[in-house]
């Protein structure tokens, strides 16, 4: 495949057809410090972050990445121009934290995420597991790039490895992705069943309806038999 | 502590506390308190009535009464900063009367000696006036004789054309009676005529308009019809008027029937819609055929649209709007369509499974709900296979939340058909096939003998005799 570096007049042309799916991962960590801090109340240090699922490096598409922290934070809008994207800061207090992703090509619109940074182990914890005495939620998510700008396209099909070693998350997202839809299979088969019968019933309910409306109109046209029937 | 002390009557112990104050001040503070020569309250005395005798200063009460009598007498208003201006009573005469007549009225002494200021406003009308040739050129009429008309333009000048009062003054002896209308209807053809012939305009009721003369035009036909018509409206009787009052309620009555009727074929038309887009059960439509099918003639609504609605829409809405029926179970049911792909551009996935926004807050709980007991995420992994089939099953899960909706009032109906017959035929009833009671076990299933609802059925009355 050619490079080209001037992709002419019509460079904001979108490639028809080509859909390109980037996986990310995003989330805290969170570390309590064991007390509270004296000067400010602060019982813990965090880190928000945004990174890819697989081994890649990020920065070849990505512009920045805007992290809105709390309104009580000096500074509250906090950018990241290059990996690792990723914010640390102290605080006693979950709230939550918008991502906006912006891509280099300025056609391409950002996306925006949505965290609720945690800081708090929750009595049943599922999803969080804890790694060493820092408490990980994070969530997998998935940028679709549809029909993208000829650049973007370019810039995506250019990625390099983001490491050497392996690249491995806190979570376990495959397993988590094969029971999910295993989940949801079974129970979309178990739903369809209670359809069919629910369907089946109200076909007899109707039938009965109209079948009890008949008996009524008999009884109404002729009520000398019910007098009859009653001696 | 002092005021303590000071409440309770128990007298300080002299000097034997020393505070910072006592020693600053020296006795001052402390003297206040002890000079007050205390007048002790009588036994039995009431607290108020000590109160009255002895105020807080424990003064004794003055022997004689202080009061001046000056306090409560009210000061004259003093309104102005100048002098009042003196009035007198003096004469005046009013130009506008010709009898040189002299009255008295109240006017300041300041003031000059003017001319009446209301003699202005004696306007007089300006009655158009004939000579015997104009008459007998353009004035002549079959109806009213020359001494007729004269009288009439005499009366108008005496009167300022008030024809109620010429009317009264009309000289019946010589003339026969005419009615106002007759005589306004000639004074303003008169006054046309001679406006047209003569060149100064004369009478107030000429005016220029662009150059061009306007005479008011009196059309005695219409006021006759008028009046006649305020005559009639006004001799109506106690029994018309009821007759009249029960017809526009009957009116108000069809009226809101034609609304409810309209309400219900608009049903029916959705119910057919969505059997025909949908899943093609279409709940019990002939029960809204057959209502539709006694329409009254149009005439009868053109007849009620004539009228004044806003008067009684509220409170017959309120009292016709007839109890909508058992028979009427509509079903709403179809999944949940989630927006198709969109076009070019970047989007998250997770926002595929959004609910789109017509699912109402109700249906969005009750899917999670159900959601919950199928032990599933209700904001899964997103990726392209769990987003297609996440969605999938929601819609499921919204379609048969309203088959159950709907199965639920067809069993609610069907019981109510139940009781009806049974009511209808005592002793006897229909049974409801067991399936479709299984959404709520306890539904009664009665025995025969329990039945008892048939107390107001006319042929139960007939088996007691």
């Amino acid at each position: 495949m050619s490079l080209p570096t001037d992709f002419g007049p019509d460079s904001g042309g979108r490639v028809k057809g080509l859909v390109i799916v980037k996986a990310i991962v995003y989330g805290n960590i969170a570390r309590y410090f064991g007390k509270k801090r004296e000067e400010d109340g602060h019982t813990h240090q965090w880190t928000v972050y945004v990174k890819p699922y697989a081994n890649e490096d990020m920065s070849a598409y990505i512009k920045k990445v805007h992290f809105k922290l709390h309104e009580s934070y000096a500074n509250p809008n906090r950018i990241v121009t290059k990996p690792p994207y990723e914010l640390t800061e102290t605080g006693w207090g979950e709230f939550e934290i918008v991502i906006k992703i912006y891509f280099h090509d300025s056609n391409e619109r950002p996306v925006t995420l949505y965290h609720i940074l945690k800081l708090f182990q929750s009595p049943v914890s599922e999803t969080a597991p804890t790694v060493g005495r820092s408490l990980v939620s994070e969530s997998y998510e998935e940028i679709v790039f549809q029909e993208p700008t000829q650049l973007m396209q370019h810039l995506l099909n250019n990625i390099k490895p983001i490491t050497n070693g392996q690249w491995t998350h806190d979570s376990d997202f495959e397993e988590k992705k094969e029971k999910t839809l295993e989940k949801i299979i079974s129970a979309q088969g178990k739903v369809r069943g209670e359809i069919s019968e629910l369907k089946d019933k109200l076909q007899l309910a109707k039938e009965t309806i109209s079948k009890f409306k008949e008996e009524i109109a008999k009884l109404q046209n002729n009520p000398a038999a019910s007098i009859l029937s009653g001696v | 502590m002092a005021d303590i002390l000071d409440i309770l009557d128990i007298e300080q112990p002299g000097a034997s506390e020393i505070t910072r104050d006592s020693i600053i001040h020296g006795d001052k503070a402390k003297k206040k308190y002890v000079t007050a020569k205390t007048v002790r309250r009588p036994e039995g005395m009431h607290r108020e009535v000590f109160a009255l005798l002895y105020n807080d200063n424990k003064d004794l009460p003055p022997l004689l009464p202080t009061d001046t009598g000056k306090a409560y007498k009210q000061t004259k208003a003093k309104l102005g900063m100048r002098k009042v201006r003196k009035w007198v009573w003096a004469p005046f005469t009013n130009p506008a009367r010709k009898d040189n007549a002299v009255f008295h009225h109240w006017k300041r002494a300041s003031d000059e000696a003017k001319e009446y200021p209301f003699a202005q406003f004696n306007k007089q009308v300006s009655i158009p006036s004939y000579s015997e040739s104009e008459y007998n050129q353009y004035l002549k009429s079959e109806d009213w004789s020359q001494a007729e008309t004269d009288h009439l333009m005499d009366l108008c000048q005496r009167f300022d054309l008030r024809f109620i009062v010429i009317h009264d003054r009309w000289d019946r002896a010589a003339f026969r009676d005419r009615s106002v209308e007759d005589l306004k209807e000639r004074y303003y053809n008169i006054c046309a005529i001679l406006s047209k012939v003569k060149t100064n305009p004369w009478s107030n009721s000429v005016t220029m308009v662009n150059g061009e003369k306007r005479v008011y035009h009196y059309d005695a036909e219409h006021e006759r019809k008028r009046k006649e018509q305020l005559k009639r409206l006004f001799d109506r009787t106690q029994e018309q008027i009821d007759e009249e009052q029960m017809l526009l309620a009957e009116l108000k009555k069809i009226e809101a029937r034609k609304r409810e009727r309209e309400r219900k074929t608009q049903d029916l038309q959705k119910l057919i819609s969505r059997a025909d887009s949908g899943n093609g059960i279409v709940s019990n439509q002939t029960s809204v055929v057959n209502e539709g099918a006694n329409t009254p003639t149009g005439s009868t609504s053109t007849i009620a649209r004539r009228h004044d609605r806003k008067l009684h829409k509220k409170k017959l809405t309120a009292q016709q709007r007839p109890v909508r029926t058992v028979e009427t179970v509509t079903v709403e049911w179809s999944g949940i369509k989630f927006p198709e792909a969109r076009g070019a551009g970047v989007w998250l996935r997770s926002q595929r499974m959004k609910l789109p926004p017509g699912v109402g807050q109700r249906k969005t709980k009750a899917i999670e709900q159900e959601l919950r007991l199928l032990n599933i995420d209700i904001a899964p992994t997103p990726t392209e296979a769990i987003c297609k089939h996440f969605n999938e099953l929601r819609s499921d899960l919204a379609l048969a939340l309203d088959l159950k909706n709907a199965l639920a009032s067809c069993e609610f109906e069907l019981q109510a058909l139940r009781h009806q017959y049974e009511a209808l035929n005592p002793g006897k009833t229909l049974t409801i096939p067991a399936s479709i009671c299984n959404t709520n076990v306890d539904a009664e299933i009665k025995p025969l003998g329990e039945i008892i609802d048939v107390v107001g059925s006319p042929s139960a009355l007939n088996t007691t005799i």
